[in-house]
């Protein structure tokens, strides 16, 4: 069994010592000592509260902190042993910490609590962020609580988030996912997220596990995995998504681990996308999924001006990538001023499924095919901002609805492409 | 005749409660005596216990099983006559089996005379040997301790027109411990058993004996003064007598019971019991542990009682709400089981007959500091009959053999005290002690056993006890130790097989041997040691060093 | 003297026609072989472009860059090519076999030079595909980087290190044939460190703005920074 090299001696006594419980949570950590005791806090008393007579475990699963954050999570297990903020608790809830590497991978970090989730027999499994800051005790129930009380096989979180966070989720990872998967799931690659222990076993035994250094994207192929497979999917709102202050998103690395691992997933699930599906609605706990304003600034110019000079440079790889008629688009657009600059819906969508065919042709490195999808998201990003600068949460919703129609408009284009293999065929 | 210089014969017995009424009927009334019980000391004797508690036998109008005393002098015609008494103390003490009676000081029977006088006017000499009152306000706020039945702790009586204060039943009305004269009275009523021989007193109700305003009206000052002046009577004038305090308090408020080692020789360990049925339950050592964390040092010469179950409701009231309603779904789903804050069923019942739990829970019985007290019955797995009104179903008639009532009565069946339990699972047919002492195997012979394994050492009474806490909090694992000897006791909580890593650096090199089986087991080193238990064991190992 | 040089010429006459039908069967055996040769050149021929059509060969090679430069200089496919010049190779193999079988003095060391240089000459093929399909993946790799890391010229950049890989390959190549080896590899040295060199004066002097820039965007992650920032994809 793999997972026989993941799980170190040490690990598989503090699970025999942990047993079998009914509910897990998981902390994947990197140096966040600053922010895990806090997020436990909420954690224990979210279970406590929610779930008081439950076996639960909390899991620190850790990709080599050089900082006290293994100390900080193990040093809050309520037991005989220790008291933890003067909490009353009927049954001793453990925090173990265990080290799967000595550099971040949020592909192991996943792949450890499965497996310890499988050992332990858990019911119902939550992941949580250590640097979800915002984090109430109510978000342990709100994933857990359709898992192991109504029989869900996973949860997606909804947050309330600033208007133009997340861009890249609304007009691409959610569009396409829901154009694709026929799951309207707001957060298809979530860094809170609920699931079963049955489906956790599945994906475990399923999924191909690299286990290398800095491979991420899991998530997403997680929930790809479950919406592929037709389980019972909700979404359960949460609160404000926290991260921790100062830090960016390299956006390479992001479009890598999100759409690349959307691209590869396609292929893998071929055989059920391609097959004519109703949308399939996920009741959320509670459907709003709040949008508040963002008083971030962007600079207009110089996401024009990357996208500019993306399309003008990388115009040999767009060719070899996109059909003619969309690259002839892109080079219209580009040619704008700031000003009347936007990059329209439908070409978006358009773009984005010649990427993804392509992507499934191999017509050069796939992670090339990717970086080169770099600009071009930035240009359509700022189209968004400028589009919804004033716009209220209602109509950036609506905005996004409309951006997923195109995106189910033009399915049968997608499906073209990729049987084809000649981009441009249905320009 | 017992050696009564042994004045600290309680740390290391094993006591045995049983009530006359239930236990044997030598006359084919229907209702045990003295006589009976008396010609049932072989069975206890062999059984392996050490002493006898029994409840009230005194005349009563029993309306509260004989705590409502009427006659602090006699015993009541059914259970046979003083000189019955006598006859069986002796006999019991010719077995080394001591006998501690039941001594309800806080209140009498509204029967007995004492109130009778007392109530008949308010000049009567005897008016102020209970507490009168104009109004019933007074005392505002103590808790009501019979919450299914009582309203209040003040009762009218109609005959002197004034409010009684009553912390129990209102037939019990309490008496009035700021009255020297009761104080004599009350000594005097000791003195009168303690010259007959009893070995001592099980004192019932004792926080409650003084009211003060603005109190809670438990465990004040004046109270312990009492207990103080009766505890210096008896080692005066009985030493080697053994005072029991039935207190159902938290641990630090029970500590002062023992006073200075000049209060009372033992107290019940109240809050132990539930949470040890919540561990079980959860599968998880931390109530028991904890609430042991809690429990405060006593003088070298007291000792806490232990105990699973007792005649009273298994009580909830020294735990918080949520534990109580746990204990509520885990045990007693069926809301007639439960009474006032607590759950009226036996041993077996609660544990759903099984074995295993059943023998786990008596292993930690006799393995944690204190004295075991059996209840009547559990050592045979009785059951109960939750129909029966108040908590009259853990009382039913003992199961002798599987004929005419059980071999408890010669009676009709219908004439019995109390009807029998007939069902197939715990029916005097099912459980009983004749068929049990066929079997070497049955839950009898193992009771007997177990108890022989402890008496074979002073450690479990006397000795110091040290937790280990194995990262498995399934395990509940402890050192006891005293002088030399060491024993390690491990019990697997769960119902699954369980590994634990026992921390033993501080016994290395010695060899742990099992006590039942007298098994050698591997040699303790500076590794964790490994044991692995199967559902519900307990481990008893003797460290031997060589 | 008439008769002299008639006998003369009968006899050289009668030479010629010997030695003619003594290298006639020697000609017709060579030109068999040099029959199956083709034969077998041609189902080597055609069983390589089956094998490289189902090893997607042209793909490859249009992502190395190749197919580009073969169709502007009006070649065929990739796998045609590779086709014909093993066609070529076997051919000229087999004829070269037959030349040596059959004794023909003088050739039977060229045969031998032959063979010995087509190992080397398919390593030398080797280095060639894969230099260009490395130089191809990383000077794309180097351009998309650059154009996502907004860096000035990526066009540049690229075009720079394709050269380099190229220019390195060539080497490579020409030391693998053994051609001018020592010329070559100097040339190389002299051209690869000057280019170094070059572009650290370059960057050194001209780029320092841009470095510095690029240093406290890595650096300065830590502190707050008051720059307009785009607002988190994810």
């Amino acid at each position: 069994m793999p997972e026989e090299s993941l799980l170190t001696d040490d690990f598989i006594r503090q699970l025999m010592n942990v047993g079998e419980v009914d509910l897990l949570v998981g902390l994947p950590t990197h140096n966040n000592a600053e922010t895990v005791g806090t997020v436990v806090q909420a954690i224990q008393t979210g279970i406590l509260k929610n779930f008081t007579r439950e076996r639960a475990v909390i899991l620190n699963v850790d990709g080599g902190s050089k900082d006290t954050t293994c100390d900080v999570v193990t040093a809050s297990s309520i037991s005989d042993i220790r008291r933890a903020y003067n909490t009353h608790a009927l049954r001793t809830l453990p925090a173990i910490s265990v080290r799967y590497g000595s550099s971040p991978s949020s592909e192991t970090a996943l792949h450890t609590i499965l497996a310890a989730a499988d050992l332990v027999r858990a019911k119902a499994c939550a992941v949580i962020s250590p640097e979800s800051v915002t984090i109430e005790p109510e978000w342990v129930s709100r994933l857990l609580h359709p898992i192991y009380r109504e029989h869900y096989d996973y949860v997606a979180p909804l947050y309330r988030r600033p208007k133009f966070d997340g861009i890249l989720v609304t007009n691409l990872i959610y569009p396409m996912t829901r154009a694709i998967y026929g799951q309207s799931v707001r957060e298809p690659y979530p860094s809170e997220f609920g699931f079963s222990g049955d489906f956790g076993n599945q994906f475990l035994l399923s999924h191909n596990w690299r286990d290398e250094h800095g491979q991420f994207g899991t998530e997403l192929e997680m929930f790809l995995n479950a919406a592929g497979s037709g389980l019972k999917i909700t979404q359960s709102f949460l609160g404000t998504k926290g991260r921790a202050e100062n830090r960016s998103d390299d956006l390479v690395a992001a479009m890598r681990r999100t759409v690349g691992v959307l691209f590869l997933s396609m292929d893998a699930n071929f055989e059920r996308w391609s097959a004519d599906m109703s949308r399939h609605t996920g009741l959320a706990a509670n459907p709003e999924y709040e949008i508040i304003s963002d008083s971030s600034r962007v600079n207009r110019k110089r996401l024009k001006q990357m996208f500019s000079d993306g399309v003008s440079q990388l115009d040999s790889v767009l060719r070899s990538i996109l059909s003619p008629s969309t690259v002839g688009s892109l080079h219209q657009i580009a040619a704008l001023d700031e000003e009347s600059f936007r990059y329209p819906a439908d070409l978006w969508a358009r773009t984005v499924y010649e990427f993804a065919a392509s992507h499934h042709h191999s017509v050069m490195s796939r992670d090339h095919i990717v970086q080169a999808l770099v600009p071009l998201y930035r240009g359509r990003a700022l189209t968004f901002m400028v589009e919804n600068r004033n716009s209220s949460a209602m109509e950036i919703e609506n905005s996004i609805e409309n951006l997923c129609g195109e995106f189910e408009q033009l399915r049968p284009y997608l499906l073209d492409a990729w049987n084809d293999g000649k981009r441009g065929s249905h320009a | 005749m017992v050696e009564k210089v042994d004045a600290a014969w309680y740390k290391r017995a094993v006591i045995y409660q049983v009530h006359v009424r239930a236990f044997y009927d030598s006359n084919g009334d229907g209702i045990g005596d003295f006589q009976g019980l008396a010609q049932r000391l072989d069975y206890l004797r062999d059984l392996g216990i050490d002493a006898l508690w029994l409840m009230p036998f005194f005349p009563s109008p029993l309306r509260d099983d004989g705590y409502d005393i009427a006659d602090y002098f006699s015993v009541h015609p059914s259970y046979g006559t003083l000189d019955d008494f006598k006859s069986f103390l002796t006999a019991a003490h010719q077995r080394q089996i001591r006998v501690i009676v039941e001594m309800v000081l806080n209140h009498t029977s509204d029967q007995h005379p004492w109130f009778q006088e007392s109530r008949s006017s308010r000049e009567n000499p005897r008016r102020d040997w209970y507490v009168w009152s104009e109004s019933d306000t007074r005392y505002k706020g103590t808790r009501i301790i019979f919450l299914d039945t009582e309203m209040s702790n003040w009762a009218w009586d109609p005959i002197s027109k004034e409010y009684y204060w009553h912390r129990f039943f209102s037939h019990q009305p309490d008496l009035n411990y700021d009255n020297p004269t009761v104080r004599e009275q009350m000594w005097e009523v000791m003195r009168f058993w303690l010259d007959l021989g009893v070995d001592g007193f099980r004192l019932d109700a004792v926080p409650y004996l003084v009211e003060r305003e603005g109190t809670s009206c438990e465990n004040l000052p004046e109270t312990h003064a009492i207990i103080k002046e009766l505890r210096a009577r008896v080692d005066l004038d009985f030493p080697g007598r053994m005072l029991l305090a039935e207190a159902n308090q938290w641990p630090a408020d029970l500590r002062p019971y023992f006073g200075e080692g000049d209060e009372f020789h033992m107290a019940f360990h109240f809050p132990l019991m539930p949470r040890m049925f919540m561990g079980l339950k959860l599968e998880d050592r931390k109530p028991i542990t904890e609430i042991l964390q809690q429990t405060p040092e006593i003088p070298p010469s007291c000792q806490w009682a232990l105990f699973l179950r007792n005649h009273d409701e298994l009580t909830l009231e020294m735990v918080t709400d949520i534990e109580r309603d746990y204990m509520y779904d885990s045990y007693a789903l069926n809301k007639t089981m439960r009474i006032n804050l607590g759950i009226r069923r036996r041993l077996a019942p609660l544990l759903d007959n099984d074995r295993r739990r059943i023998e786990l829970m008596n292993g930690m019985l006799f393995s944690l500091p204190g004295t075991p007290i059996i209840y009547y019955g559990d050592e045979i797995g009785m059951g109960d009959n939750v129909n029966l009104g108040d908590r009259n179903g853990v009382r039913t008639p003992m199961q002798w053999n599987g004929g005419w009532n059980g071999g408890f009565s010669a009676a009709d069946p219908e004439g019995l005290y109390s009807p029998l339990l007939l069902n197939p699972v715990y029916g005097f047919q099912a459980i009983n002690v004749a068929s049990q002492k066929r079997s070497e195997h049955s839950l009898l012979s193992w009771m007997q056993h177990i108890i022989r394994v402890r008496r074979s050492t002073a450690v479990f009474g006397a000795g110091s006890i040290e937790f280990l806490y194995p990262a498995n909090h399934r395990v509940l694992a402890y050192v006891r130790q005293l002088g030399e000897e060491t024993i390690l006791v491990v019990n697997n909580l769960a119902s699954t097989a369980q590994a634990v890593e026992l921390d033993l650096r501080n016994y290395k090199g010695r060899i742990p041997i099992e006590m039942f089986g007298k098994n050698l087991f591997p040699r303790i080193g500076t590794l964790p040691y490994l044991l692995t238990l199967g559902p519900y064991q307990f481990f008893w190992f003797r460290l031997r060093k060589l | 003297m008439r008769e002299m040089i008639v006998s003369e010429l009968s006899l050289a006459m009668q030479e010629i026609a010997h030695g003619f039908a003594h290298f006639l069967p020697r000609l017709i055996v060579m030109l068999i072989i040099a029959f199956v040769g083709w034969v077998v050149a041609y189902l080597v021929k055609a069983l390589l472009r089956s094998i490289l059509h189902l090893m997607k060969f042209d793909k490859v090679s249009e992502n190395a860059g190749a197919s580009e430069f073969l169709q502007q200089a009006a070649l065929p496919s990739a796998s045609e090519l590779v086709s014909r010049f093993a066609f070529w190779v076997a051919w000229i193999g087999v004829i070269m076999l037959g030349v040596s079988v059959l004794g023909i003095g003088g050739l039977q060391q060229h045969v031998s030079q032959f063979f010995l240089f087509l190992p080397r000459l398919l390593v030398a093929l080797f280095i060639i595909f894969f230099g260009f399909l490395a130089a191809s993946f990383f000077s794309r790799a180097a351009l998309l980087a650059a154009v996502n890391a907004n860096l000035p010229s990526p066009r540049l950049l690229s075009l720079s290190i394709r050269v380099i890989i190229v220019f390195f390959v060539v080497s490579m190549v020409f030391e693998e044939l053994g051609l001018a080896e020592q010329t070559v590899l100097l040339a190389f040295g002299i051209a690869f460190g000057a280019g170094m060199l070059g572009l650290a004066i370059a960057f050194g002097l001209g780029g320092k703005d841009l470095a510095r820039e690029f240093l406290e965007k890595r650096l300065a992650r830590e502190g707050g920074h008051e720059k307009e920032e785009e607002p988190s994809p994810l």
